[in-house]
């Protein structure tokens, strides 16, 4: 059979087409790709269907397991046309976490060891380490060593790979709110909270964390190695009760190292995370609300809570979103201050 | 109940865009007397009131934004209102030494040309359902010399105003404190001169496509 592949204007990426065994997979055909144009990787190839006059559904995309046969018209299995998208160059989903954790992890300890204030001003103060401030630096690498460690032994990821330009974006994110953290905390002028405070603050972060790491776990097991990274639903610890417990168990983690070492750097990190993974969990529950309907004999998805306190059935809006983020961010620094109060 | 509230949204934005407008004219005629009678030095003591009030009164159109009263996105309409304000507020009000510069001049007409043209086009779709062909063309051309004229006016201004800045320690908040918060005005600006650094190719090529988008269904009409 021949394939015909055409980009979005219409211009024929493979001159002449692209012969192949009527048993051929898609994977064959990306490959027969990449032989020909050199440049086009098969995890850089989105291979779609030509959308029909008139019909606005989403593109079907070419699966690499299945037989590019499938996606012929009936009658005609001789010619086939696919669309055909560049993605840019592409990186492996490990390789971006790990540039990503990598900044934090490496930053955070200069700030520590390196008497790096006297270039902002700080030259003559004088520095004394609180314990606090130790323990901080001790929580915080390990928490990035575990998300290393996660990507290269825990995860089983999606999508292969990832564009190229993710990794200056996340790593500026990650990078820059590192920096910014690490330099309040380990300020010369630093002022530590009460000693229960930090202690209860550690002791909460580390229990998200362990439980976070469980949890990372239950996904794992949801797929199966060589399998087609599709989603089932999670069963078993807190995903009886919410729809990402990953992430959940991730913002409290985030809000004990808060009540611990209370910076407003801190904080706003908190409430930016927040934010973009309660932006992960939405889409999340909506795909697996959507997957798992229940009809033809798929199990429903049951009601699930959303991240931490909206229900996920119901459709939120933004707004209602950000009350609700508000709310949370708000009751964590009125428990932080009332403890301050109370406890000199 | 639709027909009534799309009614009193169509009254209140022209009633907004006409009043906006009024206080624009006021500052380009207030600013060209000045530098008649006085020269440069003179324009913002003479502004300074239609200025504020109209700069700041463009806060409502973040709003408006918001709510989805206009289609405008706010990726777009943020940034050009934070700079307006950052310099009217933080650079202009805060500190006087800058105001006798001559960018003050280059500054103030470029915003009020630009104003002009932006509220009165807005005004008149608002108030008689469509634009005159001509100020569709001045709105989405005049921005090709004013856009630089201004972006250059505000990015000076800020860039003079630094060492002021620095010596003043006005808006600085300092550690030690119970929230391990510090705020640097000085080093806050020059974050600011960053941001115009992408920030002012993206607003241009975003006004670009606008343009094209917009004179081509000129042509089409």
């Amino acid at each position: 059979m021949k394939v015909t592949l055409v980009s979005r204007s219409g211009r024929e990426v493979v001159k002449g087409g692209i012969e192949l065994e009527d048993s051929a997979t898609v994977k064959d055909l990306q490959e027969t790709i990449h032989a020909r144009t050199k440049k086009y990787y098969p995890s850089r190839q989105r291979l779609t269907l030509p959308a029909k006059p008139g019909v606005s559904a989403r593109p079907v995309v070419l699966n690499p397991k299945s037989k590019v046969l499938d996606f012929c018209e009936k009658g005609n299995s001789d010619n086939l046309t696919v669309l055909f998208k560049d993605l840019g160059p592409q990186v492996l989903y490990s390789t971006l976490f790990f540039f990503e954790y990598l900044g934090p992890l490496v930053i955070y300890p200069l700030f520590y060891y390196l008497p790096l204030y006297k270039y902002f001003g700080y030259a003559n103060t004088e520095r004394t380490i609180h314990p606090v401030q130790t323990y901080a630096m001790y929580y915080w690498c390990l928490h990035y060593s575990k998300r290393i460690l996660e990507t290269f032994f825990v995860h089983r990821f999606s999508h292969a790979t990832s564009p190229l330009s993710n990794v200056f974006r996340n790593c500026l994110y990650y990078w820059t709110f590192g920096a910014y953290i690490a330099y309040y905390v380990n300020h010369p002028l630093y002022t530590p909270v009460s000693e229960i405070q930090w202690k209860i603050g550690f002791a909460f972060g580390l229990l998200c964390q362990v439980s976070n790491f469980y949890c990372h776990i239950i996904l794992r097991s949801l797929r199966s190695p060589s399998g087609n990274g599709g989603y089932q639903i999670p069963k078993g610890f807190l995903f009886n009760i919410v729809t990402c417990a990953n992430y959940t168990t991730e913002i409290y983690q985030w809000l004990g190292f808060n009540i611990a070492t209370q910076t407003v750097a801190g904080y706003v990190f908190l409430v930016v995370a927040t934010s973009i993974m309660t932006n992960w969990a939405m889409g999340k529950n909506r795909r697996l609300r959507k997957l798992f309907d229940g009809k033809e004999g798929r199990p429903k998805y049951p009601r699930r809570w959303l991240v931490y306190c909206c229900d996920g059935s119901w459709p939120l809006s933004d707004v209602q979103c950000l009350l609700n983020l508000c709310g949370c961010s708000v009751s964590g620094f009125s428990i932080v201050s009332s403890m301050s109060v109370q406890i000199p | 109940m639709a027909g009534i509230f799309s009614t009193v949204k169509r009254i209140y934005l022209a009633i907004y865009n006409w009043a906006v407008f009024s206080g624009w004219l006021q500052v380009l005629i207030f600013a060209i007397k000045a530098l008649n009678e006085s020269g440069p030095a003179a324009v913002y003591d003479n502004v300074e009131k239609p200025l504020q009030l109209a700069q700041t009164a463009a806060i409502l159109e973040i709003i408006h934004g918001l709510i989805g009263l206009v289609r405008s996105p706010v990726s777009a309409t943020l940034p050009q209102i934070g700079s307006r304000l950052f310099v009217t507020w933080g650079i202009l009000y805060s500190f006087p030494e800058t105001r006798t510069h001559v960018l003050v001049s280059s500054l103030v007409i470029s915003w009020s040309l630009t104003e002009i043209i932006r509220y009165s086009f807005f005004g008149m779709k608002e108030a008689l359902g469509f634009t005159p062909s001509w100020l569709l063309w001045l709105r989405y051309s005049t921005f090709l010399l004013l856009y630089p004229t201004g972006i250059t006016s505000e990015v000076g201004l800020i860039y003079i105003a630094l060492p002021y800045i620095k010596a003043s320690e006005k808006y600085c908040f300092r550690m030690p404190n119970k929230w391990n918060f510090s705020f640097d005005y000085y080093f806050a600006s020059i974050g600011v001169l960053g941001i115009y650094v992408p920030g002012s190719p993206h607003m241009y090529t975003y006004m670009l496509g606008q343009r094209k988008k917009a004179l081509s269904k000129l042509k089409a009409a």
